[in-house]
């Protein structure tokens, strides 16, 4: 990873497939954080939306020696790339100036009254990570179940129709640990004072959060292990989400390859 | 007039050309003017602003801490509240159980709370059709009295037999305990379980332990685990813990990670994230595990001293006439070699040379059992034999072995009442011929109910009572119990939620939710040290439903006499508050917990710890708000007295079972072998036999973490973390092998019917490379037909078409191997 030109903190996260289980917590975790809604037909993927996704992958090998694994997948808060200009996909096209990237967290926001719904972004973005609402939020299900509005959380605006949405690294916490701090008459966060509702659900610790530019924080070394990677990094749109494994096969399908372009990780480097 | 040299008359008349003009330069001068963009935004801005777009309500925020209920795992939470509203459900980090983390039906909990399309919003009588959902309100005075007097005319007409309970609560809790008393001083001895997991365990450390208590695992110091199919990241055992020591697992420096070895026929999560997936064919895992021990004996790898000391029935024994026996090692040596065992289980001769050395060689092996999520009952056979492995390795009750301990002590209810009319009752056979001289380990046995009813149209059944279960979807018995219910005169269902067998009722007497009410947690599935959870209020009841322990309460009091007698308590929190008494009464109980020292590290220690409350009221207080109770233990060098079995060893012979098959015919307890062998851990075809040549393939279900597949719904949020390869609109996918596909001329997403004797249903293709050649594997939990829009008609139960059988034994449903045979759908 080379050095970053910006200042400021810079929020990211490493997700260690090995310990990643594929249960889908974040994903659930994530949807009841963030008001996310939910229709009575959630097989139909191009409709239904998940700020946290998780994709299934397989090793293709042949019975008994097939393997499944997931890529939990949010908003891949793409930075600038460090060469000056360019900035993350979906910013650089919004023509409304509705999402935004934060120099001082890294942060890639989305400013719903601002979005005018017309979907550049959701073209634009790589990774597939943002979802556009096709009804309004809450009350397209209210016909079907009524009452689940009632768990709603008022540190997350429900999306109305036309809009563009996609993970925030929960920001609404960072607010939340900022003021406590503020009030506590401090300037500065304590490493785990902001995490993301994912990071804090998964059972299994697959998930780190922190500050990428911190290099006390966790993320910081797990970032430069060997094992690290992100999805499709040749797209120059440098993700500030990491990913850890240590098969190969994993590694191989974050991004595509010619022939012979894939460089294995030797296998004592994985656990360093 | 003219003007610019042309008469006024021809520029203003209605022609062609001037009509284009003017449309045209309206056109363009509207396009300039704000006027369409404004309205176009207004327009935006209004729709966005419709009355229904919901703007949640603003408070204060608050925490609440309790315990989950969703499963028998048990994990703490923490519900975050704004105002009166719970927000979301947060895994607590002072909780021994679950460090943090959920699963995601823990995590979706809210759904089930708030969802009213799944819910019952207040007693209710049936007025439509038998499974239609119509319904009508009535009172709680009219609900509980129309039970009553219905027990009451039973009980008066001696036909008090005729009333049934079925419990899906977990085993020891306090509400299977009143289910339980009411129904024995009302005269009926006909209380029944779901067969679950917790049966299976109970026989198994009945017959090989001699005890009663639950059976525990401490993986957390374990170093090399090997699972017979037990889906660790599928929700086995309680998920929150179970997922936190996957995570501690992979942490750990490379040289000395934990090994995880996982027995399964398909690729699932835990297989695929597994050290080694050794996948035999379903349902020889019992053939694979003595093959493990055959090579353990054969190459002396076993724990001699463990053997000779503390165990009955491996050497060869002389029985009381003086006659020698053949002990499990010899019979083992004989029967199971590796050759043998790799031409049953299609494992290949070295995996299971290998895998044998390894278990042995490894510091604290661990051989773990019970299939998929751990819930449902599984095979006595396989579990003696999983169980023989690890007395083979000596690892009981140490850190990084089985611990098998006595159950919670809690205390009993003061005594009951019984008048003639239930003394009388209670003397008469189950429905079920449980616990008879020819089934005495058994509670409940589901499946004679359904012979007897299939033989006699009859039913014996006059009211069925149904608490915390939902039969009519979760039986895997190819419906039925379903057809059972349908001729049951009158069912009266105690469940929150509109399920399949609620529909099905004539009363509902609706439950809270886990986060309406108070209720306790026996000890977590698998938790290596006894804990005991309470469940808070977290918000006051939506609706008008009732704690089902109070209605219960209300119930006998109406019934009165004895009845009413041996219900004298206040409210059901009296009758927890009178159990925990022998909590308080033990020393070294806690009801803190400080994350930063995990219990499962204590477990090296020794030594005694105080308890951290004064007496019983002070500890009751401290449960009513941290809901936890629990009792680190310390390691227990000493295992004399350990066993309670007839020669206090560990039985590799059990005499019980010898004792069961003396008192009975052979053939009902599904024991095909003869000799000693057949008290002894053994392989037999298990899986009911099919004509081959009809049904050459075979079904297996499989769970999954994300999607409730027992007597709850599904929260919606779940439906999310499906892949559209597992369920596309309303069809769910059977998973086959590429090779099985070619055989069928079956290809991606193509339509089949799967057939077995019981019935068939139709779901889609999933070409799995992951999955066996020769096998169909179905999800659970899909083919609700009742609920809401979220969860109604979607996918098909595998349970529909499962033959069943018997499992030798335990007497339950054989539910994870069924013939089947594929027929392509044209469309």
């Amino acid at each position: 990873m080379e050095e970053k030109k910006s200042h400021g903190n810079s929020y990211g996260m490493v997700i260690d497939l090995d310990k990643c289980t594929g249960c889908g917590t974040c994903m659930v975790a994530c949807a009841t954080e963030n008001n996310v809604t939910v229709r009575s037909d959630e097989s139909d993927k191009e409709r239904c939306i998940t700020w946290m996704q998780l994709y299934k992958i397989d090793n293709g090998k042949p019975f008994p020696d097939t393997e499944v694994s997931y890529f939990p997948r949010p908003c891949m808060h793409c930075d600038e790339d460090g060469r000056g200009g360019h900035h993350s996909p979906c910013v650089s096209v919004c023509p409304v100036t509705a999402t935004t990237i934060d120099h001082n967290t890294g942060i890639v926001s989305q400013i719903y009254t601002r979005c005018v719904g017309c979907r550049y972004c959701q073209a634009a973005c790589p990774y597939h990570a943002r979802y556009f609402n096709w009804w309004d939020g809450y009350s397209y299900f209210k016909p079907f179940a009524k009452g689940m509005e009632r768990s709603l959380s008022p540190e997350v605006s429900p999306r109305m129709r036309g809009v563009v949405e996609k993970c925030t690294f929960c920001h609404h916490r960072l607010m939340r640990a900022k003021n406590q701090a503020y009030a506590e008459g401090r300037r500065e966060l304590k490493e785990d004072e902001y995490i993301t509702a994912c990071t804090e659900a998964c059972p299994a610790q697959a998930i780190t959060f922190g500050d990428l530019n911190n290099p006390e924080h966790k993320v910081h070394k797990l970032a430069k292990n060997g094992n690290a990677f992100r999805l499709l990094e040749k797209l120059q749109t440098k993700p500030k989400v990491y990913y850890m494994s240590s098969k190969d096969w994993i590694r191989k399908l974050a991004d595509n390859y010619l022939p012979d372009q894939f460089k294995p990780v030797l296998k004592n480097r994985s656990g360093e | 007039m003219k003007v610019n040299g042309k008469n006024i008359t021809e520029i203003l008349a209605i022609n062609r050309r001037n009509f284009i003009k003017f449309a045209v330069g309206g056109a363009v001068g509207t396009g300039l003017s704000p006027l369409p963009w404004k309205l176009l935004d207004d327009t935006a801005i209004f729709t966005q602003n419709f009355p229904w777009v919901s703007v949640p309500e603003v408070g204060e925020f608050s925490f609440v801490k309790s315990v989950c209920a969703l499963c028998p795992g048990g994990c703490g939470i923490e519900v975050r509240k704004v105002g009166e509203r719970a927000v979301k459900i947060e895994g607590r980090t002072d909780y021994p159980v679950n460090p943090g983390g959920l699963c995601p039906l823990g995590m979706g909990g809210l759904q089930l709370l708030y969802n009213e399309g799944n819910r019952f919003t207040g007693p209710m009588k049936r007025i439509g059709p038998r499974g239609s959902g119509k319904f009508i309100d009535i009172t709680w005075e009219e609900a509980i009295e129309t039970v009553a007097n219905r027990l009451t005319d039973l009980r008066n007409k001696g036909n008090a037999g005729s009333i049934v309970a079925v419990d899906g609560n977990p085993m020891g809790s306090t509400i299977s305990t009143m289910i339980e008393r009411l129904l024995k001083v009302i005269g009926s001895p006909n209380y029944m379980r779901i067969p679950s997991s917790e049966d299976t365990n109970q026989i198994v450390t009945n017959i090989m332990y001699g005890k009663t208590g639950p059976v525990t695992y401490d993986l957390e110091n374990a170093d090399y685990i090997l699972s017979f199919g037990s889906g660790f990241l599928e929700g086995w055992g309680s998920p929150g813990r179970v997922l936190n020591a996957w995570g501690l697992w992979k942490s750990s420096p490379l040289k000395d990670r934990v090994k995880i070895v996982q027995i399964e026929s398909r690729a699932s999560n835990t297989a695929s994230k597994a050290d080694k997936w050794i996948a035999p064919v379903p349902g020889t895992e019992t053939a694979l595990a003595l093959g493990l021990a055959h090579v353990m004996i054969k190459e002396e790898l076993c724990n001699s001293a463990f053997l000779n000391e503390h165990c009955f029935g491996f050497s060869d024994w002389k029985s009381t006439d003086g006659q020698t026996r053949t002990g499990f090692r010899d019979y083992v040596l004989k029967e199971y070699s590796p050759e043998k065992v790799s031409a049953i289980t299609k494992v290949k001769v070295e995996d299971i040379v290998s895998t044998a050395r390894d278990f042995a060689g490894a510091k604290s092996p661990l051989a773990v059992c019970g299939r998929g999520k751990g819930m449902l009952n599984g095979s006595v056979l396989e579990f003696m034999s999983v169980h023989a492995l690890n007395a083979l390795t000596g690892n009981l009750n140490r850190p990084g072995g089985i611990y098998i301990h006595d159950p919670l002590p809690l205390s009993p209810l003061a005594d009951m009442e019984t008048d003639d009319i239930a003394k009388i009752g209670l003397r008469k056979e189950r429905l079920d011929n449980a616990g008879s001289d020819i089934n005495p380990i058994h509670h409940s046995l589901f499946g004679n109910l359904s012979d007897r009813f299939s033989k006699n149209s009859q039913p014996k059944v006059d009211t069925m009572l149904i608490f915390s279960a939902n039969p009519a979807f979760t039986l895997p018995d190819g419906g039925e119990f379903r057809h059972i219910m349908s001729k049951v005169p009158f069912i009266v269902s105690f469940s929150p939620y509109r399920d399949e067998s609620a529909l099905m009722a004539d009363l509902v007497l609706p439950d809270h939710t886990y986060l309406e009410k108070i209720d306790d947690i026996v000890w977590p599935a698998g938790i290596q040290y006894p804990v005991y959870g309470l469940t808070q209020p977290v918000i006051d009841p939506l609706y008008d439903t009732k704690n089902s322990g109070d209605v219960i309460i209300r119930i006998a009091n109406k019934i009165g006499g004895t009845v009413g007698r041996s219900f004298p308590w206040r409210n059901y929190e009296t009758v927890l508050k009178e159990r925990i008494k022998g909590l308080a009464e033990v020393k070294g109980g806690l009801t803190e917990f400080d994350n930063s020292v995990p219990v499962w590290k204590q477990m090296q220690k020794s030594g005694t710890i105080e308890s951290d409350y004064r007496d019983l009221d002070d500890l009751w207080k401290r449960l009513k708000s941290g809901g936890l109770w629990y009792r680190p233990v310390f390691n227990q060098e000493n295992i004399e007295g350990l066993f309670a079995t007839e020669t206090g060893k560990f039985e590799f012979y059990s005499n019980k079972i010898k004792d069961i098959i003396l008192a009975s015919n052979q053939k009902d307890t599904g024991i095909t072998v003869t000799g000693d062998e057949a008290a002894m851990p053994h392989f037999e075809h298990s899986a009911p036999e099919e004509d081959t040549h009809m049904y050459p393939l075979k079904m297996v279900p499989y769970e999954l973490i994300n999607l409730s597949s027992g007597w709850l719904p599904n929260p919606p949020y779940l439906n999310k973390t499906i892949f559209d390869n597992q369920l596309l609109k309303d069809e769910s996918f059977a998973e086959i092998n590429p090779r099985t596909a070619v055989e069928h001329d079956l290809k991606q997403g193509d339509r089949v019917q799967i057939e077995s004797k019981k019935g068939k249903i139709q779901a889609r293709i999933n070409i799995f490379e992951g999955a066996m050649p020769g096998i169909v594997y179905l999800p659970m939990g899909f083919g609700h037909t009742a609920y809401d829009d979220f969860t109604r008609g979607k996918g098909v139960n595998p349970n529909d078409i499962i033959v069943g059988g018997k499992d030798p034994i335990s007497g339950h449903p054989v539910w994870w191997n069924t013939s089947v045979r594929l027929i392509k759908v044209l469309i």
